[in-house]
């Protein structure tokens, strides 16, 4: 018995590190949170119990309903703009014979510039008037100068196509590593069987990495739904609580209104939600395989 | 005899270490100030390096400790939280009752009676740090909201003055048609609106108010939101007529908020914006504006005469774990730099350093609102103010002259103001970014969003 112990101390050590700091860093905080959220508090320093007060409480602030809908709306938006983007750049850099390493860090460049960098360079890109640059370019069309980022309507898919441009390349390169893991021999048989370029892409391709992007779907759907700094800097959620989502509540609760404990609330919200979203998802999927 | 001495001698000596010994010795008060200037403000952090080396002079138990903190609401809570929070520091006017509410800031009113500063603040300016009697903040300045004006803009629209003041407008609809002749002739925005942030809703209330709203009541004890009476409604037909009837505001509103304002009147984007005199260094120092284009006016009057100034004040706030000697170490210090109610030599040397820094760095030096009432205090501040002038005080005259007026300055909306604020903004929003906003159900919807905030948090008390 002892022995066995014996044989796994190794492995916990190798591990203890990286439990310990995940411990710290991410299971304590989001326990404090959760406790945090059922409690009214002065800052960080917990009063009293409340029980369900403070979810009732955000539940019925007037910004909750646009920013729950709005939430969906930045997800469905980012899976009809983004979640095709990198597996076509993905398939197109694998295809390339020259240069491939250029395009291959080229994608992923935006990824480096820091992530509000990059918020307000595109604000300078939809800025309204004769010096924004999306409007200079749509200039030269003889298009009019627009205030984009006031239309409501297109406010949150122009947010999404900048979401996009700065995080596909991550994704391409994932992509790009599942598609040369596929075994050359498949390629070659379908070419000697007369597959065309479609056939190939139909029939070998995209089955070879369905389980691949299966998963980065749901973790696609896990990161837009906290989408937070880009309306942030981009719109501040306006016009009119247009672009605002569930995470701006989060800091507008936390750092405009100092009341951590309502933050907390909505933050709960949003790890429940995304728990039955990812739960559906899985159910869905596993009854289509059987 | 002789080992007698030696005994004694030996004694004095110890003492002599003892008193050495940091340690041992009475613990020095350290004093850590948040105001302490940034490091690329050079002339700045020189002025205070002469005000620390006059201080510790003159209170040698003391130590000052440099500890820039320029307030920011992402940064506070960990700061304050962790104990690190310098004994004073700056906030912003809207944040007091937020930090007093959350136990951040700590009560001052016992070092402020023991000071007798107390009965020197300015009674409007107090109300804003205290709760109930208790005090919890000294002012750094206090403001009232004016109008800026970039003179240039208007002389290229031919809206002079023969002794070369800008002819500005005296009532909402001549800033209409101002704007409107300013955009006709010069291509640039008459007027720059805020909609991006709280700030926009907190300048709307400053022209609701003139245009005779009120815009929380009180009835039987409870307070009742009062954003869609007829007089904000027709305020709000005015801001949808600037966008679409008259084509004044600049490009995009909602991205306009406090500090935009200041370049876009610097740089002649805008050629009116609201502001007050406590920011004069935004467009002068921080966007290159030169002294002769700039002028402060006052806000226009409204359809039926309303004609207030909205008024608060910048504080400086205390650690809340700041000890009493602490307090009175910060407040000591604000007396060299000639931001006490009191008249020394130091306190007068700190408010010529600031005006000299002031004209170094091209501040116009106008008079500061007056956040303390004591007559000496303030009239050494006009003596200095008028020895440093560098400014003609005909662009600022007619400004000062009307605050000075009985019944023009009025403090910020009681009661959740930031978020009245935010609900205004999301209609100011709506109102700039669609020709067919309907701005009455908007209102009407602001409204009882407002009155919910209300219900739960006010009138249930």
């Amino acid at each position: 018995m002892l022995k066995k112990y014996k044989k796994d101390i190794a492995g916990w050590m190798i591990m203890l590190p990286a439990l310990l700091l995940f411990t710290f860093f991410i299971w304590e905080p989001l326990l404090a949170s959760v406790v945090m959220s059922f409690f009214s508090a002065k800052g960080i320093r917990l009063e009293k119990f409340v029980g369900f007060q403070n979810y009732i409480e955000v539940l019925q602030h007037p910004d909750f309903k646009a920013a729950f809908s709005n939430t969906f709306v930045y997800t469905f938006w980012s899976l009809v703009i983004g979640f095709l983007v990198p597996i076509f750049l993905a398939i197109i850099i694998n295809e390339i014979i020259h240069l491939k390493g250029f395009f291959r860090i080229s994608v992923y460049l935006p990824n480096v510039i820091p992530g509000l960098a990059v918020a307000i360079m595109w604000t300078f890109i939809y800025r309204a008037g004769k010096t924004g640059l999306l409007n200079i370019i749509l200039g030269n069309l003889g298009v009019p100068p627009q205030a984009w980022l006031t239309k409501a309507h297109l406010v949150i898919p122009l947010i999404v196509m900048f979401m996009t441009w700065r995080s596909a390349g991550a994704t391409t390169l994932i992509y790009l590593a599942g598609l040369q893991g596929i075994d050359p021999e498949l390629y070659e048989a379908a070419a000697i069987d007369g597959a065309g370029l479609w056939a190939r892409l139909r029939y070998i391709t995209v089955p070879q990495i369905y389980n691949l992007a299966r998963t980065l779907l749901i973790l696609q759907i896990i990161s837009v739904f906290q989408v937070l700094y880009e309306p942030l800097i981009l719109t501040n959620g306006g016009p009119n609580n247009a672009s605002t989502s569930l995470m701006l509540l989060v800091y507008k609760y936390a750092f405009e209104k100092f009341d951590y404990s309502k933050a907390a609330a909505v933050s709960v919200i949003i790890a429940i939600i995304l728990i039955l979203l990812t739960a559906l998802y899985n159910k869905l999927v596993k009854e289509n395989e059987m | 005899m002789g080992k007698k001495i030696a005994i004694l001698l030996l004694f004095v000596g110890m003492l002599f270490l003892v008193g050495n010994n940091p340690v041992l010795a009475q613990k020095k008060v350290v004093l850590k100030l948040g105001m302490w200037p940034e490091p690329t403000l050079k002339s700045d952090i020189e002025m205070f390096e002469k005000w620390k080396k006059e201080f510790e002079k003159k209170y040698p138990n003391v130590q000052v400790v440099p500890a820039t903190y320029k307030y920011a609401t992402d940064t506070f809570v960990p700061l304050a939280e962790s104990g690190n929070l310098p004994t004073i520091f700056e906030t912003w006017f809207t944040e007091p009752q937020k930090l007093i509410d959350g136990k951040f800031v700590r009560d001052i009113t016992v070092e402020l009676r023991r000071k007798g500063w107390d009965k020197l603040m300015n009674p409007s300016v107090k109300q804003i740090l205290s709760k109930g009697v208790r005090i919890y903040g000294v002012p750094r300045d206090a403001y009232a909201l004016g109008m800026y004006v970039n003179v240039e803009l208007f002389e290229k629209a031919g809206l002079v003055n023969p002794d070369g003041t800008p002819k500005y407008p005296k009532t909402w609809d001549e800033l209409a048609k101002t704007a409107k002749t300013i955009k006709d002739k010069t291509g640039r925005a008459g007027l720059c609106l805020l909609a991006k942030d709280n700030a926009g809703g907190w300048h709307f209330s400053q022209i609701a108010w003139n245009f005779g709203a009120k815009l929380q009541v009180q009835k039987s004890g409870k307070w009742y939101a009062n954003l869609n009476s007829p007089e904000v409604v027709t305020a709000m037909n005015f801001i949808k007529d600037l966008k679409w009837k008259y084509d004044v505001l600049t490009d995009d509103p909602t991205s306009e908020d406090w500090g935009s304002g200041f370049e876009a009147i610097a740089t002649g984007r805008a050629a009116m914006y609201l502001g007050a005199q406590d920011a004069v260094n935004q467009p002068t120092q921080v966007y290159g504006m030169p002294l002769d284009k700039l002028a402060i006016v006052p806000v226009p009057a409204g359809p039926k005469g309303h004609h207030y100034s909205l008024m608060g004040g910048t504080p400086y706030m205390f650690n809340a774990k700041a000890t009493s000697d602490e307090v009175m170490a910060a407040l000591n210090f604000l007396e060299i730099m000639g931001k006490a109610p009191v008249v020394t030599p130091e306190s007068l040397a700190g408010m010529r350093a600031d005006a000299e820094n002031r004209v170094k760095n091209g501040i116009p030096v106008v008079p500061s609102f007056p956040a303390w009432i004591d007559p000496a205090w303030l009239k050494a501040q006009d003596d200095v103010v008028k020895e440093y002038r560098n400014v003609d005080m005909a662009f600022y005259n007619d400004y000062y002259n009307w605050i000075k007026q009985k019944g023009v300055l009025k403090s910020e909306e009681p009661y959740l103001t930031q978020d009245m604020y935010a609900e205004l903004t999301k209609v100011l929003q709506a109102v700039v970014s669609n020709k067919n906003a309907d701005v009455k159900k908007l209102l009407d919807t602001a409204n009882s969003n407002f009155q919910k905030l209300l219900d739960m948090y006010v009138n249930k008390k």
